[in-house]
């Protein structure tokens, strides 16, 4: 008996759901933080950070392959009760919803900066919400086809970071380890943050086809995110000098600053644009799974009105009290705290409390 | 479906309700009344007192229908214009057999039949020829059915059978002798090919299926009839490859032929309106053809034609959104060439849809985008024009679709004026007078050459449609309006479903295999598969034809 039968994605669409979540503006600003925090040897935070989230990644898929009909929703019910699993699943919700709330604001905030100076957020956020609405109203298949399309229309994205190159000084990278290990360690956080997101993966592996390539699924959707931030990361380090590279809030539109052709001036204004859908393949997700476990704990199947009613409480939020990119960042150490126990502490903690529970069970039926 | 709605009200709506409940009256009749009553009440139905005669009226003739004939000659043909009272151009043709001097009426409705048919098949061998009454009538026509009902009569005669009755017999012969006003097979006159078929499909629906059953002679395939519109009776024909297209799809376009309650349905357009997955879509989810070729490739790839009587347009479902960017010649042409116009179509596709939408972002909000010596050409040219961009863009545009309109529906001596008046004059002297720019002129004119560029006409009306809320957005939020846009339509499309099976596939479910036919088109030899979107069941459809010489 498969309750999810009708909404399967395929394994592509799982890896770009999951990449798709994790990549978002975060990137923007990326090089800088660890610029701050370890000089150009940044960088090699990154794969440190990536393990991680790797591990966590398999104990989560692991975690699920116990009971593979069920979405955390079912899962925690399971295991901890209905009380205790209704309040997981509404820390879970809140999260998501805070989660689609931060990249909604620095969506609009990076669009605010460099396209509609004037234009207040809220109505940003409205324009944001109508693409959001068509897609997050459906099922999770609809969510993964878009991720999946959009992944194939934003690729050559990359090509174009590949210009600056031209006039970079390779030489800003090495030493390698020019200050030891510690100041790497010491950005390792940073990365490690950067590639919240996969959690979705929780709920993503019922509809999965393929389940025996979960764990693959999830290593590739980290490994393409982690290849992409890498390759943003040395692009900006060659390129800026190691001092410079402080200066810039968001290091990455800047050097998109310098491409330009001779029948279109400013290319960078069209890549930023266009990033927008990039950044779109985070907040959906998010905006759908908040809505899903409200619509689930209130026991609906329809979730589309609760899209509509998220969306009006962050259109709300924001109008309410219009954030700038410092309070923007403020929130986002906030949320970031509470993904580390989401995302990092919850997989292996599931995953043992599952294993005791499911001997205990079997014990106890014996 | 839409009958438990509850909205509709007043005469039209019980007409068609009650037809709809048509078999359940003559239990209701039966002592029921007060319960019917009741529920009718709870359906939302008030003026229950016209609900009632118009039943009662209805029951005396359902059950007149469901009488059988009589053995008395006279006694059925009194019935028989009684049943057609208000048809004076009934034919009751009365004479007397000539070998056994029985009387016999011969009926029908001579402007559908076939009055030679009549004359040298019917009438001449019964009343010359001389033979056995006892035995086989000497009427030389193909189809001969017994009839015995007064429904099957009627049926009968206005589907454009006649009727022969005899004394003495309580059984009547349907003759098909069919021969209603028909047209000549001629080019399709909407797709144009260069190579494909010079047949288009005709208003007959039997025709139609001819003409596919001679693309396709094979035993697979299937013909499904049914019969819609309770006035209308439209016959309905599915048309599918057995062991190769979906059986969950054939449900699902059963169920929903099969739930339509209507009047009538005049054209196929319509029909699609009532079985389509998604009616507030801009795009078209169900295809539209009158090329027999395009019908039967259609099937062989796993699909289904749906056939509608007097219509020469059928139904090809489940379509792709990609679908609707190829047509027959690209298939009849070398691969290359069709691959690059292909790519073309596409390119075409999102300059309609974008590239006004883009000079109103461009000029009104992100002008740093564009380079100097372009920007200040553009300047020169718009230094007159009073109208902010966009203004001027949607002036011009909705001038370019009112030109369409009317060369459409002109007849087409006039038609070229039009051309006339709208290049010379409007273009011209529009931009002399300083209402709009050059280059707006020229964004307009490339704009709709490209939409015509789209093979299928639907979907090039859907994709000019859109092109003005891309508009409004792009003036509204400039790029970013654009890309939003661009994220909507791509949302819209990605959650649309045609008859169950996903509408953007091969690009939404990413099929790499469907990619062959997608925005190139592979050699022939290389697509081995049927495309998988349409649920298609054997999937190889050929052997390895490409051998290295």
């Amino acid at each position: 008996m498969k309750k999810y039968a009708y909404n399967e994605i395929t394994l592509m669409q799982y890896i770009f759901l999951i990449n798709g979540a994790q990549v978002a503006t975060g990137v923007l600003a990326l090089p800088r933080i660890l610029a701050e925090k370890a000089g150009t040897d940044g960088w090699i935070a990154i794969p440190i950070g990536w393990f991680f989230s790797v591990v966590a990644s398999i104990f989560l898929v692991k975690t699920a392959e116990r009971y593979p009909d069920d979405t955390l929703f079912e899962i925690l019910i399971r295991l901890f009760g209905k009380i205790v699993g209704k309040v997981a699943i509404i820390v879970y919700m809140v999260y998501f919803a805070f989660y689609a709330w931060i990249i909604f604001v620095n969506g609009s905030l990076y669009i605010k900066a460099w396209f509609l100076p004037k234009t207040p957020s809220y109505i940003i956020l409205l324009l944001f919400s109508i693409p959001t609405f068509f897609v997050a109203r459906n099922g999770i298949r609809v969510l993964g086809r878009y991720s999946e399309l959009s992944f194939y229309m934003v690729i050559w994205i990359p090509l174009f970071f590949l210009i600056p190159l031209r006039d970079g000084t390779w030489l800003h990278l090495l030493p390698i380890l020019k200050e030891g290990w510690k100041p790497v360690l010491s950005a390792v956080p940073t990365t490690v943050f950067s590639f919240l997101g996969f959690e979705v993966a929780f709920f993503l592996y019922p509809f999965l086809q393929k389940k025996q390539h979960a764990v693959l699924g999830i290593t590739i959707a980290n490994t393409l995110t982690m290849l992409f931030y890498v390759f943003v990361t040395i692009v900006c380090f060659v390129y800026f000098s190691p001092d410079g590279i402080i200066d810039f809030n968001q290091p990455v539109l800047y050097l998109l600053k310098l491409i330009e052709f001779r029948f279109l001036e400013r290319f960078d204004m069209v890549i930023l644009a266009v990033y927008l859908i990039v950044v779109s393949t985070a907040w959906m997700p998010c905006v759908y799974l908040a809505t899903f476990c409200s619509s689930q704990l209130l026991g609906k199947q329809d979730h589309s009105q609760h899209v509509i009613i998220l969306l009006l409480i962050i259109i709300g939020l924001v109008f309410w009290r219009e954030p700038t990119w410092n309070e923007s960042e403020k929130f986002q150490q906030m949320f970031v705290k509470g993904g580390l126990q989401l995302a990092f502490v919850a997989p292996p903690f599931l995953w043992i409390y599952s294993w005791i529970y499911e001997k205990l069970r079997r014990r106890v039926r014996h | 479906m839409f009958l438990n709605d509850g909205s509709g009200e007043g005469l039209e709506y019980f007409s068609l309700d009650h037809a709809y409940y048509k078999h359940n009256l003559m239990q209701m009749q039966k002592g029921k009344e007060s319960m019917s009553y009741f529920l009718k009440f709870l359906r939302g139905k008030r003026s229950s007192r016209f609900h009632q005669t118009s039943n009662n009226a209805n029951l005396q003739k359902k059950n007149m229908e469901d009488d059988v004939l009589d053995s008395d000659l006279s006694h059925n043909t009194e019935n028989l214009q009684l049943l057609f009272s208000q048809a004076p151009d009934l034919v009751i043709r009365r004479f007397p057999i000539a070998a056994s001097k029985t009387e016999a009426a011969l009926v029908y409705l001579p402007g559908l039949t076939d009055k030679d048919a009549i004359q040298d098949y019917v009438l001449k061998p019964l009343m010359h020829s001389s033979f056995d009454p006892n035995k086989e009538l000497p009427i030389t026509i193909g189809k001969i059915e017994m009839v015995n009902t007064w429904g099957q009569i009627e049926n009968a005669i206005l589907g454009g059978d006649s009727v022969l009755l005899l004394n003495g017999q309580i059984t009547g012969y349907q003759l098909d002798t069919k021969g209603w006003p028909q047209r000549q097979l001629i080019n399709p006159q909407n797709e144009i090919s260069l190579k494909g078929a010079n047949q288009g499909f005709v208003e007959t629906g039997s025709q139609n299926i001819a003409l596919i059953r001679r693309y396709i002679p094979h035993q697979e395939l299937i013909l499904k009839e049914m019969t819609v519109g309770i006035r209308g009776k439209t016959k309905v024909s599915l048309l599918y490859l057995g062991d190769v297209a979906s059986e969950d799809v054939l449900r699902e376009l059963e169920i929903r032929i099969q739930n339509i309650t209507v009047d009538a349905i005049i054209n196929t357009g319509e029909l699609i309106e009532f079985i389509e997955d998604n009616p507030y879509s801009p795009f078209p989810q169900i295809m539209l053809t009158e090329r027999p070729d395009t019908a039967a490739t259609q099937i062989l790839q796993g699909r289904f034609v749906i056939i509608m009587d007097r219509s020469p347009s059928v139904l090809i479902a489940p379509t792709n959104f990609i679908s609707f960017f190829q047509s027959v010649d690209d298939y009849g042409s070398r691969w290359l060439v069709s691959s690059f116009i292909r790519v073309m179509r596409f390119f075409a596709f999102m300059m309609a849809l974008f590239l006004p939408a883009t000079y109103v972002a461009f000029i009104s909000y992100n002008f740093e985008v564009i380079p100097m010596e372009l920007l200040l050409t553009i300047a020169e040219s718009r230094i007159q024009v009073p109208f902010p961009p966009v203004l001027e863009a949607v002036i011009m545009e909705m001038i370019l679709e009112l030109m369409r309109e009317a060369a459409l529906r002109l007849p087409t001596p006039i038609g070229q004026t039009i051309g006339i008046v709208g290049g010379i004059i409007i273009g011209q002297a529009a931009v002399q007078v300083g209402i709009v720019s050059n280059i707006m002129i020229i964004v307009v004119a490339v704009t709709a050459i490209a939409s015509y560029n789209i093979p299928n006409y639907d979907m090039s009306s859907s994709i000019r449609l859109l092109r003005f809320p891309m508009m409004l957005s792009a003036a509204m939020f400039g790029v970013v309006g654009i890309v939003v846009g661009w994220m909507t339509i791509v949302g819209h499309l990605v959650s649309l479903e045609s008859l169950g099976t996903p509408y953007g596939t091969p690009l939404a479910p990413f099929r790499f295999a469907d990619m062959k036919d997608a925005f190139l088109r592979f050699p022939l030899w290389a697509m081995k598969s049927r495309p998988k979107g349409t649920g298609a069941i054997p999937t190889i459809r050929q052997g390895r034809n490409r051998t290295k010489r």
